[in-house]
């Protein structure tokens, strides 16, 4: 009877209104980790302080050193500090002061006007393995071009060009993570819904009054399941909405696509819901939720194309990204948003999230205990 | 026993791995009746309770419940029984009205009905003030009454309460006292409750088992099982020139049964001590003794317990308690 399971989602909704920090929440962190992910991924590495030792006079150590000065002055990727002690400067890499020494030896120009195997030695913070490649990357290119007095302006008028076409307007990197942030953001709302609200009654020893009336487990598990796609659907449309706005996606792309868009935002909910009831159905304490999110987060987030494309995974992860949902909900909210797909361009990805629904949702519900 | 059966049940056992929680336990409760089980923490209340309204699957024996088995047709016990689980199961996000209404609709009452139903069950509690009140503002005496009056909602036949009176002051639990016997007054609803307060169990039931180790110990009204037990109330008098001569003289009078002087006490094993106490006092001045106090001890069905385990409840308890706190422990062994 409908008024049992409408009962069920009403109670539901009721308790989430009473509490409005969790509702804040829900939408503050996945903005935030659009802002984060956004800034700590893809951005230049600037100062890196980096120790000279110069005991060369002669010419080419000169060169070089403009080389790098001219780094220093341009992007600033390092700031060089000059220094005469060759140990002090080695014993600040190691102790992390400096992210490389640059060693370059009394004889340096000699051998290199006798073309007797100069070297220069290049202490690098190797652990720190973004910043020393970047730092080998540079200072080899300052090496190189020791021997031109002069950087061309243009490049040789004979060589062939490159010249990119972009097939659909141009997307940013951050502009490219709303699809991700929009699943983060369905992902945290599942969580902390649906199945979540069952395993908190059955912790405080309520669940017993409700097993105890003549609801049945198709009334518990859908009617907790509806309220939690109504609360994260209508998260994940918000977060949609605001993350578009800060990362300067025009809302008319959104607009033109509605019915694909929450077409996939609701199935990517209650997949994830359902896929939730199937892994915490029976949990009864919510710290198995807490262990399990940020491991469920990472394996079902990560591997899913929103930060980094499948294409560059392993073999044994893309198998996985292929029965992961949020790759597909991923997938299609970029089709949608960047390549102005309509229904049809999406209707693949549309048909695995429901058929992966249509499964979870019967284990669970045929899985649901209904006795203690 | 009145009428039809409401509770039929033969040899029902429920084992948690090693542990046999209750143990082949039978009895009959009557439409009508207001049955008590007693027994300490741990005798196997709760899991009987829970296997009777279909929320643990007994491991043998059946029971019929409202007419229907247990095990085979859980759902048709549900909708006719109603369940107060030891535990505080109502929703403290919500207020006490939206509590109600929404167990109602739980059984599937119409909206109208339930308004009515719902208005004159939390007068009867005495709730009506604090229906649009969160829960979380209630006392624990409070709370229980919602939870007695929410699931009377659906006006089941049959009422089945877990421990109702735990943890509440002596004031809150005479008001659900009262209460309970206004409901098995005013209709023929029968009640099945649990307890370890032998008050409870003499004050309130007209029959009553008492249970110990998974087991049915003793069963009958509290009088039949006062009555069933050697020894009877006991009067102890503090006399001041105690002698065996008075001794004797009490132990002719008709109602004495027998006389124990203990260092100037006498302890006198009496039918109806209250009722005999002034003759007893009359006999004792008569022969020229002088009183300095005198106890009453009626028997109750502590005594009763004690008769057949060798141990008093409130015993028992303590050393439970320590191990176990609550209802539930065999849910957490199996």
């Amino acid at each position: 009877m409908m008024i049992r399971f409408f009962a069920v989602v009403e109670r539901d909704l009721l308790k989430f209104k009473r509490n409005p920090v969790v509702l804040a929440m829900s939408i503050l962190m996945p903005v935030i980790y659009l802002v984060i992910l956004g800034n700590s991924f893809q951005g230049k590495l600037t100062d890196l302080p980096v120790a000279v030792v110069n005991q060369d006079p002669g010419p080419y150590a000169k060169r070089i050193l403009e080389n790098l000065r001219a780094i220093q002055a341009g992007p600033r990727t390092f700031s060089l500090l000059g220094m005469s002690d060759q140990g002090e400067a080695v014993k600040g890499v190691k102790e992390g002061r400096y992210k490389a020494a640059i060693i370059i030896p009394p004889d340096f120009s000699k051998r290199v006007a006798l073309s007797a195997r100069p070297e220069v030695g290049l202490f690098l913070d190797n652990p720190d393995n973004i910043s020393a490649e970047t730092i080998r990357n540079l200072f080899g290119a300052a090496i190189l071009s020791m021997r031109s007095e002069y950087v061309p302006i243009r490049e040789n008028a004979g060589e062939a060009h490159l010249r990119d076409i972009n097939l659909f307007p141009k997307v940013d990197y951050y502009q490219s993570l709303v699809p991700g942030v929009v699943i983060m953001a369905i992902f945290l709302g599942t969580l902390t819904t649906g199945v979540f609200n069952l395993v908190m009654d059955r912790f405080l020893g309520i669940e017993e009054s409700y097993l105890l009336t003549p609801l049945t487990r198709a009334h518990i598990v859908s009617g907790l399941v509806a309220s939690g796609l109504s609360i994260t659907t209508g998260i994940a449309s918000l977060i949609l909405v605001v993350s578009m706005l800060i990362t300067g996606i025009p809302l008319s792309r959104a607009l033109g696509q509605i019915l694909p868009l929450f077409l996939v935002i609701v199935l990517a909910t209650l997949c994830l819901l359902s896929l939730m009831f199937v892994i915490l159905g029976r949990a009864g304490h919510p710290r198995i939720v807490g262990v399990l999110s940020g491991f469920l987060n990472v394996i079902l987030f990560f591997p899913s194309g929103a930060v980094y494309p499948i294409a560059s995974f392993p073999g044994w992860l893309k198998a996985f990204a292929k029965i992961n949902p949020e790759a597909y909900a991923v997938d299609a909210l970029k089709a949608i948003l960047f390549r102005n797909a309509g229904l049809a361009g999406v209707s693949g990805d549309i048909a695995f999230l429901a058929v992966f629904t249509a499964v979870t949702l019967t284990f669970s519900i045929l899985a649901f205990k209904r006795t203690l | 026993m009145q009428g039809t059966r409401a509770i039929a049940v033969s040899e029902i056992t429920r084992k948690f791995g090693p542990l046999t929680a209750v143990d082949r336990v039978s009895f009959d409760v009557g439409e009508g009746e207001f049955f008590g089980f007693l027994g300490p923490n741990g005798a196997g209340k709760t899991t009987l309770i829970r296997m009777l309204t279909t929320l643990l699957v007994p491991t043998g024996g059946n029971a019929v419940v409202s007419g229907w088995d247990v095990a085979r047709e859980p759902a048709e016990v549900r909708k006719r029984i109603g369940v107060v689980p030891q535990a505080m199961t109502s929703d403290l996000d919500l207020t006490g009205y939206e509590n109600m209404d929404l167990y109602g609709r739980f059984y599937g009452i119409h909206a109208r009905d339930r308004k009515e139903r719902i208005r004159s069950l939390l007068d009867m509690v005495g709730l009506a003030q604090r229906a649009n009140d969160l829960v979380a503002t209630y006392s624990g005496g409070m709370r229980r009454r919602l939870e007695i009056a929410r699931v009377l909602v659906h006006r089941p036949a049959l009422l089945f309460l877990d421990e109702p009176t735990i943890g509440l002051d002596p004031q809150s639990r005479h008001v659900v006292w009262d209460f309970l016997r206004k409901l098995i007054e005013g209709d023929s609803m029968t009640i099945f409750l649990t307890t370890h307060y032998m008050e409870e169990a003499e004050t309130l039931c007209g029959r009553v088992a008492i249970i110990d180790a998974g087991k049915i110990i003793a069963m009958g009204s509290p009088a039949e099982l006062k009555a069933g037990i050697p020894g009877k109330d006991i009067v102890s008098l503090a006399v001041g020139n105690a002698s065996t001569e008075l001794a004797e003289a009490l132990g002719g009078l008709p109602f004495v049964h027998e006389v124990r002087p203990e260092d100037g006490v006498f302890r006198i094993f009496v039918d109806s001590g209250a009722r005999n106490l002034p003759a007893l006092i009359d006999a004792v001045r008569a022969s020229g003794g002088a009183i300095l106090s005198a106890t009453v001890h009626e028997q109750s069905l502590e005594d009763v317990f004690i008769h057949y385990t060798g141990k008093s409840i409130r015993e028992e308890e303590a050393r439970k308690v320590s191990f176990f706190v609550g209802a539930g422990v065999p849910q957490k062994l199996g």
